[in-house]
């Protein structure tokens, strides 16, 4: 039975899906599927498909080492701006189903993020280009080699006049080889490089006041307190995994009574920082700023007039002042990298000045490889419309979507005789170059990189490539004519280094993720300079426009990737766009709600958005993420605006001089958690100091007979005084358990289909708010309503505690759903799987089962993961040992806020945590004794402390 | 007032009523006979194979080892089925030219694996771990039946979950020494019960294992 007869399916994705129905005129069914592909689910159609899959296809030569059914690991890592993400794929048969963070790599110890979980989805991809394309039409590689050998003949006659190679943010040592080595053929070649989201600025910091480029490491475990002035360090980008991991240790020493754990922050619109501060002051960007010369001109550094602080700043200010000489050398100042160098520049100064240099603030060479004249992309847009360049090869970047927007990049994209574009997809630039080279994502490709401390991983595939493509080093090669395999070229630069180790340094490399004793030296830089002068201010125009990466897309490279586009953004949980963040004063000032369109200009450019309220943000600015309104050949990632159009090359973050206005509609916007207010009832509950007790509720009697548990016990402890935040259990569970996805849609209905829910709460929402997060898992009740409701027993208890899910029998009729008092069951309203595109289907976690219409499900605490191990143990006749079992969120938590395991082991880790004073049961007038319980975060109450009244 | 009905309206009534409830019960009946027969079970079904591959000839002439060709049952969940060459570690020095060999030799030289069509499968629903059976001595012959009497593999048992249960309710009686988990004849120990007297409580004992616990539902299903 046909299961997308086209009238059907354009009916329903009419109804469900209006931002599609009009791409679907003409479109054939082929196309069409993969326009739907991962990112939207085919609803209501049923699955009608029984031929029996009881086929079996042993191997023909078995590889060695590989037994069917047990998964390999392999070290490689993944890449965000260039910076290795280290990594464990977890492959079953040569197919990657799971990605974990190393926990051998010295500096993430396996910490990771939401990209680093969601990297797995984008390998399987169905929307990656699969093959070469030479003016929209197919063709083939060996037509590419040609051309290539050709032009490159051309070019070896005028030393690679006119020949410019634009790459993203490069950390590869064999790439930075490579380019190397072609500069050196090409004299007159150039290279250039586009990435948005770079810290330049931080780099042009260093440079003004140390002479020399440098990065900056925050070693956030030995800082005590740390003021950051709008530098989101626990929020999402290539830092997030390492930082929150330093910061989450010096926290839980301060929990443990050892030191103090402060964090004070100035920003304008609320970040996953600016919610775990102890002292947060809202203020615009320029505010900002001149706080951050007031601190200077209070520590003496700055010569300069004082700027006009407001009476909160001021003793915000106050406050910081304080808190630094009482921390001298245990303490940090951060400046956020989208602030001007200068600025930036006062911030190192006023580092010096407290002692950080080398203790909490470390100076490394930059890990990044940069051109050698540190040409900016502006130079080549310049160059490009001067008809300078004859040969424009893009690797992996993608200049007319993300370029700043005062560039007019498709105009002098067209004055280029020959445009090459290598990419994961057939994007933007892809659309405006004569070749179009599919490359190798991060996960089947051969390659190198850094991490943020300078260590090397190498890359390595976790599988053959399904698609016909080619590693950036092939690429790289081939636009000089020549045809390298990329392993040779990988080796070629170790080989280099190592001479006769080769041999054991690579295997060694390969083994555990990383190349050892690769990290950058720390270096301890003078300072030349000590005149910063501040950049003039603009005039004080009414708005101010805040331009930030989007928490989920990034800078939009993801926007195809359903897990991330699904992801509620960590503050306003929102999904599958970005929105126009504003304040509550301006949005009632000027009339508007949640889902009013809003119309932003700014100069010539315009763009469209939804408002959405966000409490704590300061009053007149105006917060907007980039990443979204891209404009794919398939049609995903449309939704939103595309903020990189208000960016300018000067003013890539701020700017001013904005009008918003309504423009009369209103949108339904697609977010998980429409109120965030806790109204009342106490589900994060404080305590004002480590060793204080957390109130509790008397234990209340039951009438259903108490179960004594049997070992092992399972059960769950999170810490609210770590999480941040961040969503990463969000995306690993999602990945480990093939959790579907659903479609802005039917989240707007509330029918989203993540096992565990990170809830965000602001109470006080119209004065200075008071925000907490807190990760919602099934609680695995002792006396769970949802057994007691299920009428036909599909909801058990295990033997070991858990609250089981069995989906063969479950008919549907969400009893359980409606008696758990906790809302973390999930119903397959429609079928979202039945339709997968192969890709997908290969994606799933074999050991999950992957559910039909008509069940319910929800988080299992991992129940393959416990299965295995006891399966493990039982064959050696021993226990489970503690730290065995490690859930898909426990792992990816980089603060390691989630501790699972056995409650009747005293020595287990899970134990100590819920014998800690701080820990309580979230509804425990529910009386439902759960499994997973909290513990209180840790915040000074008194509110002279927290710097209120 | 005209009749509506005629006399013999009742009776076709109560015909048609007592049909429905008689279908409905030979119906049940029939359906419950259904479920149980071997068209549904497909105990002692042949399937067609690429290779009528005789476990007769192999295991209960030539005396192969089970593990020899399904390797994977010790290490892990699936028993696995042998891979090409596994048969031409034979099969290239025997029988090399044997018209019914000629799909092995076929799969080698053209690196297509063989479509083995799968006998003694389980829904997809459940997930049974072969390592921890073989690990605790439950022994082939208990499940597949007598493989050494199969000139074409079938299937022994219905693998129902009725026929599971039987056993994970109370495992003492079929466990067996685990290092002759593939021994297919056993009937000497089914002959004289009194040599090994509480040999599978020992075991369970000696493995702490609960039959109440064996039949939590996240045994087999997740």
């Amino acid at each position: 039975m046909s299961v997308t007869g086209s009238d059907e399916l354009a009916r329903i994705l009419a109804a469900e899906h209006p931002a599609l129905a009009p791409a679907l005129d003409g479109v054939a069914r082929r196309s069409l599927l993969k326009a739907m592909a991962a990112s939207l689910a085919l609803a209501g159609l049923p699955g009608c498909d029984w031929r029996p899959d009881d086929d079996a296809m042993p191997y023909v030569n078995t590889p060695e080492n590989v037994q069917p059914g047990r998964a390999k690991w392999y070290a490689s890592a993944v890449t965000l701006n260039g910076i290795a993400q280290p990594i464990l794929g977890k492959t079953y048969t040569g197919r990657p189903v799971k990605l974990e963070g190393n926990p051998d790599h010295p500096l993430t110890r396996g910490a990771g993020d939401v990209f680093l979980q969601a990297a797995l989805l984008g390998l399987y991809d169905p929307e990656r280009s699969q093959a070469p394309r030479h003016l929209g039409r197919p063709a083939s590689w060996a037509a590419f080699d040609a051309a290539m050998q050709a032009n490159a003949r051309a070019l070896d006659q005028v030393q690679g006049e006119g020949f410019r190679l634009l790459t993203g943010a490069v950390t590869s040592p064999t790439l930075a080889r490579q380019i190397g080595d072609l500069t050196r053929r090409w004299p007159k070649a150039r290279w250039h490089v586009l990435e948005p989201t770079r810290e330049d600025q931080r780099i042009a910091a260093a440079q003004l006041i140390f002479g020399k480029s440098l990065d900056l490491h925050f070693q956030l475990d030995q800082a005590e307190t740390i003021v950051s002035f709008d530098d989101d360090l626990l929020g999402p980008g290539p830092r997030q995994g390492v930082q929150a991991r330093l910061w989450a240790e010096r926290r839980r020493a301060f929990q443990a009574g050892q030191g103090g754990s402060r964090l004070l922050v100035a920003e304008p619109t609320p970040s996953l920082t600016g919610i775990r501060a102890d002292r947060r002051l809202v203020a615009s960007p320029r505010a900002v700023a001149d706080l951050v010369q007031a601190l200077a001109l209070s520590l003496g550094i700055h010569d300069a007039p004082a700027p006009t602080l407001s009476a909160t700043a001021q003793e915000w200010l106050g406050a910081v002042s304080r808190e630094l000489s009482e921390k001298r050398g245990r303490s940090l100042v951060s400046v956020g990298p989208w602030y001007p160098p200068e600025v930036q520049a006062l911030g190192l100064l006023i580092n010096e000045k407290i002692g950080a240099f080398s203790k909490t603030l470390r100076l490394i060479a930059p890990i990044q490889a940069l051109p050698p004249d540190d040409r900016s992309f502006a130079a080549l847009v310049a160059d490009m419309e001067a008809g300078r360049v004859n040969t424009l090869a893009v690797l992996d970047a993608n200049p007319v979507y993300a370029a700043p927007a005062d560039l007019v990049v498709r105009a002098a994209m067209d004055k280029v005789p020959l445009r090459l574009h290598a990419g994961l997809y057939h994007d933007e630039t892809a659309a405006l170059c004569h070749w179009n080279l599919p490359l190798e994502h991060d996960l089947e490709t051969w390659s190198d990189a850094r991490a943020l401390d300078g260590t090397v991983s190498l890359l390595q595939p976790l599988v053959r490539p399904f698609y016909s493509v080619r590693s950036r080093h092939t690429l790289l090669g081939n636009f000089a004519g020549g045809s390298p395999e990329a392993r040779t070229v990988v080796q070629d630069t170790w080989r280099q280094t190592w001479g006769s180790d080769f041999d054991a340094r690579w295997r060694d490399a390969l083994y555990s993720g990383f190349i050892a004793g690769s990290a950058e030296p720390f270096v301890t830089p003078t300072v030349t300079n000590r005149t910063v002068i501040a950049p003039p201010r603009p005039l004080s125009q009414a708005l101010t426009l805040a331009i930030r990466p989007d928490p989920t897309l990034w800078d939009g490279r993801f926007a195809t990737n359903a897990w991330l586009q699904e992801l509620p953004k960590p503050i306003t949980k929102v999904t599958w766009e970005n929105v126009i963040a504003v304040s509550p004063a301006l949005a009632e000032a000027n009339g508007w709600k949640n889902g009013d369109q809003l119309r932003l200009s700014l100069e010539q450019r315009a763009i469209q958005g939804t408002a959405w309220i966000v409490p704590g943000q300061e009053r007149d600015t105006v917060a907007v993420t980039c990443g979204y309104g891209r404009d794919l050949e398939s049609g995903a990632g449309q939704g939103g605006y595309n903020a990189f159009a208000l960016t300018a090359t000067q003013e890539p973050w701020h700017r001013s001089g904005i009008a918003l206005q309504a423009i009369g509609d209103s949108e339904t916007v697609a977010t998980t958690e429409p109120v965030h207010a806790m109204d009342g009832f106490d589900f994060v509950r404080r305590v004002a100091a480590p060793g204080a007790s957390v109130a509790k509720e008397s234990k209340a009697e039951s009438f259903y007979p108490e179960r004594k548990p049997d070992s092992p016990a399972w059960g769950m402890s999170i810490d609210l005084d770590l999480c941040i935040g961040c969503n990463a259990c969000v995306t690993a569970c999602d990945a480990e358990n093939n959790v579907p996805m659903v479609g802005k849609d039917l989240v707007a209905h509330g029918r989203s289909m993540h096992w565990l829910r990170v809830d965000h709460y602001a109470e006080d929402p119209d004065e200075e708010p008071s925000f907490a997060f807190q990760p919602v898992p099934c609680m695995h009740c002792e006396q769970a309503p949802c057994e007691m409701g299920c009428p036909v027993n599909a909801t058990v208890h295990s033997s070991d505690g858990l609250n089981l899910q069995v989906y063969n029998r479950c008919i549907g009729t969400r009893t359980c759903s409606a008696y758990c008092p906790y809302k973390v069951r999930r119903f397959n309203w429609f079928d979202f799987t039945g339709n997968d595109p192969e890709p997908i289907r290969a994606m799933r976690n074999p050991d999950v089962t992957v559910r039909q219409r008509g069940v319910m499900e929800k988080c299992t605490y991992c129940v393959q993961r416990i299965r295995a191990a006891r399966i493990t143990a039982d064959i050696e006749t021993r226990d489970v040992r503690d730290g065995e079992v490690v859930t898909a969120c426990q792992q990816a938590c980089p603060t390691q806020a989630i501790v699972f395991g056995n409650i009747l082991d005293p020595q287990a880790a899970v134990t100590q945590r819920k014998a800690n004073a701080r820990d309580y049961a979230l509804l425990e007038e529910a009386n439902t004794k759960p499994r997973t319980t909290y513990l209180a975060r840790i915040e000074p109450l008194d509110p002279v402390e927290r710097g209120e009244g | 007032m005209p009749q509506i009905f005629t006399a013999s309206a009742d009776t076709r009534l109560r015909a048609v009523l007592f049909g429905i409830v008689f279908a409905v019960i030979v119906g049940m009946l029939f359906l419950g006979d259904i479920l149980s027969s071997t068209y549904s079970t497909r105990v002692g079904w042949v399937r067609d194979q690429p290779v009528p591959f005789s476990h007769k000839h192999h295991v209960g002439e030539l005396g192969i080892d089970c593990r020899y060709c399904h390797a994977g049952v010790e290490i892990g969940a699936e028993a696995t089925l042998p891979a090409t060459h596994v048969c031409m570690t034979c099969h290239s020095q025997i029988w090399t030219n044997a018209a019914m060999l000629a799909p092995v030799r076929e799969s080698l030289a053209q690196n297509k694996p063989l479509l083995w069509h799968r006998v003694a499968r389980l829904p997809d629903y459940v997930y049974f771990n072969h390592s921890i059976h073989v690990a605790r001595g439950v022994p082939c012959v208990t499940c597949h039946g007598r493989i050494d009497e199969m000139p074409l593999t079938v299937q022994a048992q219905t693998f129902q979950m009725q026929w599971c249960l039987d056993c994970h309710r109370n495992p003492a009686p079929r466990l067996r020494p685990a290092d002759q988990v593939t021994r297919m004849d056993w009937s000497d120990w089914d002959h004289h019960p009194e040599r090994h007297d509480g040999f599978g409580e020992a075991v369970m004992q000696a493995h702490h294992i609960d039959s109440t616990k064996l039949i939590d539902c996240d045994v087999c299903h997740r």
